[in-house]
Order: structure tokens, then sequence, then C-alpha cells
């Protein structure tokens, strides 16, 4: 299916048949997950699927269908009839027509950088990695410790009736620590990181160093557990990488997703504080907020050849010097919102997922302070590490965030453990009061931004330094 | 449909072929009719036929897993291969519980072949109801049609056989007015024909044209009345922090040491019960288990979680038949079909009973803050309203709650009838939580914050 003439044909079918546009787009996944749980391999899991996803506009509007029951021609063209079925269906409620952005016919393949294929690294090594992991999180007080690395690889196939055959084989592998302690008389403490993913081979496990994490998380949580309650009072916050991927995907890279401009997830996912009368006008953050989609950062988890529309991936800055200016854009919405060409961000988790908008990249760009240089600016703040729990408004305007760890600082020195630290703000209010931004910029990935309806699990990856953020209140839920 | 002995013959013939002593078969089929609507147009239209095939080999104690999605028997037969070499490259796992026995099962009561059939122009068509009522009102319209039909079957080594089928609609429409105002309503059912499209017009477009001129609430404590989808959300981070075996074992769980304690307010009872006939579920796990009704708040008091197999050994008892999606969540057991008790309060008496407080119809996005008291935060939309001498006074802008369940549920004052909802989470699949619930009247909510008006 990756290779011969049936998807060709098939989509040749649905254009004779009528549709205005049709795409075909054949997808394989596969991934690899080891898992250790206090100590005992907790399972070795191997996934794997393959299916194919058609698109057609028919009268103006979208019709999708997909399946895994491959057997050829005979299911392409049954596939395409109700793909056509449904946008027949759906122009009977239809008030205004779909019109796509223009974009040239593509051909090529892109092919993931590997060192080293994750999928080959025996599994003796991956789990005497993690066994190596478990002994330094078997801390004095540890209830509950778990340790993986998985590994991912996905090649997909999209043809065009406009002429675009492009070829795509994507690997991806990370691994993952989580700690929960506990302790007479004081609350669990658990640090947790499942997001160190790239797209990338073995190798970036590697140098990551997993056991160096585990000593780290093993310190954490002995210290939070003796940790005093923090002082609830407005105060600096310095806030490292890990928790600001979190804060840029959830308060700039939602808003800036213009499907929800168009209302496309309205029901579900919400809208946004970031509307088209809005751009190069709204003050988004102070002048040192830089924020950029970019499908090319070298190991992102959102890094491709082209989106699922079959637009190569580039580069879209969100927010300049601190003003709102760009969109997530896919050819559909860029039409509907008379931006020029398509900010290639249609993306779609599977062959049986209808292509979305969603992030790529999206990055807090760094700024031109180093971290010492941030921290001595703090006479009495907070140094927050990691977040743990979040919540956000439909609008992505209102948050909450806990932490996982919280380090008073005082005249530029980090020093004790306090615990219990979240904070809620208004996005602008926010991103307005950030007065520095570190230039240690370090990549993150997220392998499961949850988003459309049906569900859709993205991969997604967030630069970002830390950054300092004045006058911040602060609420103690110790 | 392939119906059970399509579904389960293969399944059968691979194991048997595999030469294994211990193994197991997990297969769910899906066909998802997903229609979704914006500015009163259909902008998405789609349908996926998925399979989804999970294979257990056990040497020893040791388990290998995979999955694959497809019924072929070359590959059902690789599938078992592979769990099979993978589990040989394991040392033994201690906590190991064994396989399903074999077990009779309630038949499937939440499917319907009119529903599994339903054609796309009458999944549009009821969207066209919503939209031209809610034209009529001068407003716009967005939201979700689906129809789910889906397949379940298990099979293993010591016998087990077991099948069912189950359809899911689900319809909801937000909508939208031009002063900025928003109005939300949902029905699910396991049959099409019970959703309506009227009904959900008029309940989302009421609130819509309320929801105007929105007040800054000042934080602190109100009374509230929660609405069913808004009560559903508080039962689902119950669920996820503590109403599993796991999470009893582990200290996590607001039930940790705490069995057969007072827990909360008298007028909070809880069971998981897929049994129920008003609930949507099937009867048996991916364990092969067959679910239980099980008790797990009554009158206040704490009575214990449901349980997977590794969950209740490690426990010392049986399964619930509580065994969770190995595609979403670990093991240790998951409540997903909640059921509150309810009253009898209709909704103006809840509103009325309330002197100063607040009408909350959903949340968005909540989270826990604080696991082990089961401390939600959210933020709400789509109907936030002031209530003053029981009486619907002015709309508010959303507010953000943060409370601990048990508080909350502490001050119910009334309890309306139940409703089938589901929590934000589980309406695109994030979440896998039913419940049946009512309103409910509460003498204290925290309010920390506000969005802007």
């Amino acid at each position: 299916m990756l290779e011969d003439s049936r998807l060709e044909n098939a989509v040749q079918w649905a254009a004779r048949r009528g549709a205005s546009y049709a795409d075909a787009r054949y997808v394989e996944r596969e991934s690899e997950t080891v898992s250790i749980k206090d100590g005992q391999v907790e399972g070795i899991d191997r996934d794997s699927d393959r299916g194919v996803g058609v698109r057609v506009l028919y009268q103006g509007s979208w019709g999708f269908a997909a399946s895994d029951r491959l057997t050829g021609e005979a299911v392409l063209v049954p596939l395409f009839e109700q793909a056509i079925a449904r946008a027949e269906a759906a122009a009977t409620v239809q008030r205004r027509r779909v019109v796509l952005a223009p974009a040239e016919p593509q051909r090529g393949e892109y092919r993931t950088p590997v060192r080293r294929d994750p999928f080959a690294v025996p599994l003796r090594e991956r789990v005497d990695l993690l066994r190596a992991a478990d002994a330094i999180l078997s801390t004095p007080h540890a209830r509950l410790r778990r340790a993986s690395v998985a590994s991912y690889r996905t090649r997909k196939r999209l043809l065009t009736s406009e002429g675009t055959d492009v070829r795509q084989e994507i690997t991806e592998c990370g691994a993952g620590l989580n700690l929960t302690a506990s302790m007479a008389g004081a609350k669990p403490a658990t640090r947790s990181d499942m997001r160190n993913v790239r797209q990338a081979g073995w190798e970036y496990v590697e140098e990551f160093d997993v056991l160096a994490h585990a000593r780290t998380f093993a310190r954490d949580v002995e210290e939070i557990l003796r940790a005093k309650p923090a002082v609830e009072r407005p105060t600096t916050l310095l806030i490292d990488q890990p928790f600001l991927a979190l804060l840029v995907h959830e308060s700039c890279g939602h808003p800036t997703e213009s499907d929800r401009v168009l209302e496309h997830e309205v029901a579900f996912a919400g809208t946004t504080f970031m509307w088209p009368p809005d751009r190069g006008i709204l003050r988004y953050g102070s002048p040192f907020v830089n924020m950029t989609a970019d499908a090319t950062v070298p190991g992102g988890m959102g890094t491709f050849g082209w989106d699922d529309d079959g637009v190569p991936a580039t580069r879209t800055p969100l927010v300049e010097r601190g003003i709102f200016t760009g969109y997530l854009s896919s050819r559909e919405t860029a039409g509907a919102l008379g931006i020029e060409r398509s900010g290639g961000c249609a993306r779609a988790e599977g062959w049986q997922h209808f292509p979305i908008v969603r992030m790529v990249n999206v990055s807090l760009e760094p700024g031109d302070q180093t971290y010492g240089a941030l921290l001595a600016g703090i006479q009495d703040g907070l140094l927050l590490e990691s977040p743990a729990s979040y919540s956000l408004d439909d609008k992505r305007q209102n948050f909450h965030f806990s932490t996982q760890v919280a380090r008073v600082i005082r005249n530029g020195e980090v020093g004790e453990y306090v615990r219990g630290v979240a904070f809620q703000s208004l996005t602008p209010d926010f991103w307005g009061s950030c007065d520095g931004v570190a230039d240690d910029w370090e990549l993150h990935g997220f392998v499961s931004c949850a988003k459309g309806e049906p569900l859709q699990l993205m991969r997604v990856g967030h630069g970002a330094a830390h950054a300092r953020f004045r006058d911040r209140p602060i609420e103690v839920r110790a | 449909m392939l119906g059970p002995d399509a579904l389960l013959a293969p399944l059968q013939r691979a194991l048997a072929a595999s030469g294994l002593a211990e193994a197991d078969l997990w297969v769910h089929r899906r066909r998802a009719a997903i229609t979704r609507y914006s500015h009163s147009s259909i902008h998405q239209n789609a349908v996926s036929d998925e399979t989804s095939v999970h294979a257990r080999a056990i040497i020893g104690s040791a388990v290998g897993a995979t999955s694959g999605n497809s019924l072929d028997p070359a590959a059902l037969r690789d599938l078992l291969e592979r769990a099979a070499a993978l589990a040989r490259l394991q040392t033994p796992n201690l906590d190991w519980p064994g396989l399903a026995a074999a077990a009779t099962y309630r038949a499937p009561i939440a499917f319907e072949e009119a529903t599994a059939a339903l054609e796309p122009a009458l999944q549009a068509r009821a969207i066209g109801r919503v939209c031209d009522a809610v034209a009529a009102a001068g407003f716009r319209a967005a939201g979700t049609h689906s129809v789910d039909v889906t397949e379940d079957a298990v099979a293993n080594t010591n016998g087990v056989a077991a099948y069912a089928p189950a359809t899911v609609a689900y319809l909801r429409a937000l909508v939208l007015g031009d002063h900025g105002g928003s109005g939300y309503a949902d029905d699910l059912s396991h049959r099409a024909s019970e959703l309506d499209p009227a009904g959900i017009a008029s309940r989302a477009i009421e609130k819509c044209a309320l929801d105007r001129d929105r007040l800054q609430l000042t934080p602190g404590d109100y009374e509230a009345v929660f609405e069913e989808d808004a009560v559903a959300e508080i039962l689902r981070i119950m669920s996820i922090t503590g109403l599993s075996g796991q999470s009893v074992r582990d200290g996590r769980s607001f039930l940790s040491d705490a069995v057969g304690t007072t827990v909360t307010g008298s007028r909070f009872t809880l069971h998981d019960d897929a049994l129920h006939p008003g609930q949507l579920a099937i009867p048996f796990d991916p364990e092969g288990t067959a679910k239980r009704r099980v008790s797990l708040v009554e009158g206040g008091v704490a009575r214990g979680p449901v349980y997977d197999r590794w969950s209740a050994k490690s426990a010392g008892t049986e399964s619930t038949g509580h065994a969770a999606d190995p595609r979403r969540y670990g093991h240790g057991g998951h409540a997903g079909n909640l059921v509150m008790a309810g009253g009898t309060a209709t909704r103006e008496e809840l509103i009325g009973s309330v002197t100063r407080g607040v009408l909350i119809t959903r949340f968005h996005y909540t989270n826990t803050p604080d696991p082990k008291r089961a401390t939600m935060t959210g933020t709400t939309r789509d109907g936030t309203f002031l209530i003053e001498d029981g009486k619907i006074v002015r709309a508010l802008a959303n507010v953000r709650y943060t409370m601990s369940a048990l508080d909350l549920f502490a001050g119910i004052d009334l309890l309306g009838p139940q409703r089938l909802v589901r929590d934000w989470w589980s309406t695109n699949g994030m979440g896998s939580i039913v419940c049946l619930a009512p309103a409910m009247k509460v003498s204290r909510a925290t309010i920390t914050g506000s969005s802007p008006a």
C-alpha cells in the first residue's frame, strides 16, 4: 500500500466521481514500551496498526472514511463512496462552503535521522537501564516507582487529487520516570516526567541520562516530604523549561489554533481570546516574550516533512516582542480566515482520523540572559520545576497550575524546598509579568496532546528556557 | 458487525493453535460515525472502522503483551507468538494474578440494531433541527452528533468466551450569541431515537439568552446548584483519584484506611454498576471477568474500591470485573459506570432553595491539585448564573471552582432525579466514565477566581 498504485487509482476515482478535492492517507504505526514497576518488569508491550483514511471535498463539504480492513482497491473505492455519502449529508446543513488555501503539489520523502534504531536496542539493555534507574528511585520513603522506555515508528504516504505524493518515516523514542514517596504526617510527594521524548533514535535516551534524572527525583521527593509549606504571597517566580513547555503548550499553543477561531472546537475544546482583529495589536506578554510554531526544529516531536494536507513544514511567528501576530493553520482554516498560505498544521493522529489543526513545535524563544543572571536578580522568590496539576478555561485565558518542586530563592541563591505551591492567572497578565528569558533553551516533547472528536492524541514539541515572572500571587495547598 | 460466532471463533482457534498454556485475547471493534457542526454548518463528517486486538501470553508468570488491528488467522498467530517471545525474555512477575476463569455473563443491554444502522443523513437531519431552532432564536449552534457501534470479545485458555455489542448515541449543542453568551445541553443514550434535538436546542437557547451582562463573582464560599454534567465532573475526579484498588493500595485514595468510616455527608451514596439498566456498559471487563455492582460510598460511609485481577490479588480479594481498557489505563481497576443516588427535587426546587449562590451547568478541563482529598479545580462554562432568593438574577463570568469532592458532597441539601451524563473529558474519549447522576443543591461550594466578564 505504501508503494503501489491502488491509492492513486482510488483518488482518481473519487475525482472522477465529482470530488473537487480527494486524498488518501495510508499509515502504519508500531511502538514498543518496556516498563518496570517497583523493581519488576511490569510489561513489554508491542503495538502496531495500519489502515487508510480517505477525504473528499464534495458539494463544498468534507466527507471522511477510514478502515483497517485492507484488501485492495475493492476496499478503497467503497471507502471513498462512504466519504462522499457523508459529504453529501454534510452539505444538507451548510451555511458556508469549504475553500482551501492554495498549495503547490509536493513529491518526496522525509525520514527522521536516526543514529541507533531504538527497536534494535536489545531488550536486555533496555531492562538493565530501567533496573538501574529503579534502584536509584528506591529511596527510604518510596511508595511507588516506575520507569519506562518507549519507541515509536510511523510510516505514511499521502496522495492527493492535486498531484501530491509524499512518503514519511518518523521515528521517536524516550524515557519516563515516576516516583511517589510517602511518610507519616506528610502528604505524598511525587516526581514524574513522562515527556522526555524526541524524534530521534536511541541516541536521545543515551544523551538524556536516565540515571541522572533518577538521582534528581530521588533527592527531590525525600526533601519535599520534609519541606514546610510555602508562604502565600505575591512573589517572583523563576520557572524551569519542562514547566514552561507545558505552559506554552496550554496558554499559547492552544489559543493560536485557528480552528478555535472558526468555532470548530467550541463545543468541546473551546475557543480563544486571540481573535483575527487582535493580530498585531493584542499585548499577549511583555517584550521579552517571543513564541513560534516551527515544524522544522531538528528532533522535535512536531517535526515532519509535510503535514496531512501535504503542506511543507514551515516556521510561523505567533507572538513577537509580546504582541500576538500569528496562528496555527491548515489549508481549510487559512482559506476561511483569509490567510494567504497554510501554516502547515493539518495533522491526524493516525489513519483513522480526520486531519485538524494541531500544534507542531510551539516554543518560547530563548532570551539573551544567562540562567545565573536571572537568578541573581531575585531577592525573594521561588524556583518552580516541572508542573503537577493544571487546568485551563475554554478560552485559554484563565489557568491554574501547581508544581512538583518549589525551592526558595533568597538573594540570588536557591535554598530549601517548600511545598504546596500553585498559582492561577489570566494568560496576558502572566506573560506580561515576564521580565527575562534565559538563553538555556531546550526542547521537550509530548506524545499525547488531546483534541478533536473523536479524541486524537498528537505528538507535539515545545522549546523553552528558564524565565522570570514578577509579582505573581501564589496559593498554598499543603 | 461480525457477531459472537464470527468474532470469538478465530480467537479460540488462535489460542488452541498457539500451544500456550496461559494466554488470552481481547478484541474491541468500533465503528465511529461522527458529525460535527459549528456556525450552524456541518464542518466534519467522518466514519471510521477500527479493530483493536490485544494478546497476552504468560510463561511461568512472566507476561508478554502485544496488540494489533487484524483478525486474520496469521495476524492472531503472530500476535500470540510475539507475546510469548516477550514473556520468555522476562523474569517471573510475582504479582501476576492468573487468567480469569470461565464464567457466564448477563446479556448485554446497551445495544440497539436501529442505532447501529443509523444513516449519515439522519445524523445530519438531527443537527439540522438544532440549527434551525437556534437560528430562529437569533443565535448560532455548534456541537456533535456521534454514534459508536462496538463489539467486545474476550477468549482465554481457561475457556472464557465473552462477547457483547453496544451502541452509544450522543448529541450536544452549544448555542452562542453575538452578545458573547453561550448555553449548553446534551443527550446520551444507547438509542439514537432517544436523542431529542428540539429539547436540546430549547435548553441551550434558554441559557444562551440568559447569559448576557456577566458579573464577575468575588471568590468565596457560596451555595450552589450543580447540574448533572457538573456533578459528573466531580465524580470523575473521585474515580480517577480514589475508587480503584490500586489507588487504595498506594495510599493515594480517600478510601485508604477509611473503609467503614464516614468520609462525607449522609446524603451521598455512590455505586459502580455496569449492570444498571440505565447505564451504558457491557457485562464483562477486558480480562473476561463478569462485572459486579460495587458499593463505593453509602450514606457518606466509605465501603471500598473496585478491583481488577491485579489489584484484587494484592488486596487478598476477588476481582469485581473492573479491569480497565489497557490502551488507556494501567493495572489496578477503573470505576467507569458510576451511579450516584438521586432524589426527587425539580430544577425549580433546587434553584428555589438557594438564598444567594451559583448555578453551574458544566466544567472545562478540570484537574486535581490534591488527589488524596479528591480535590478538583476547574472553570465553569456555558451557563453560570447568580441565584438570589430562589431565582436566577443574572449571568456570571465563568468562575474557577476548587474544592474537595468530600467537602462538597458533605453539603448536599437536595438531589434531583438521575440523568445519563458524561464528564467533559469523557465526551470525546479522553476519559471513559459514564454517570447516572442527579443535579444537586449544596450549602457550600468554594469559588477561587473568575474569568473576565
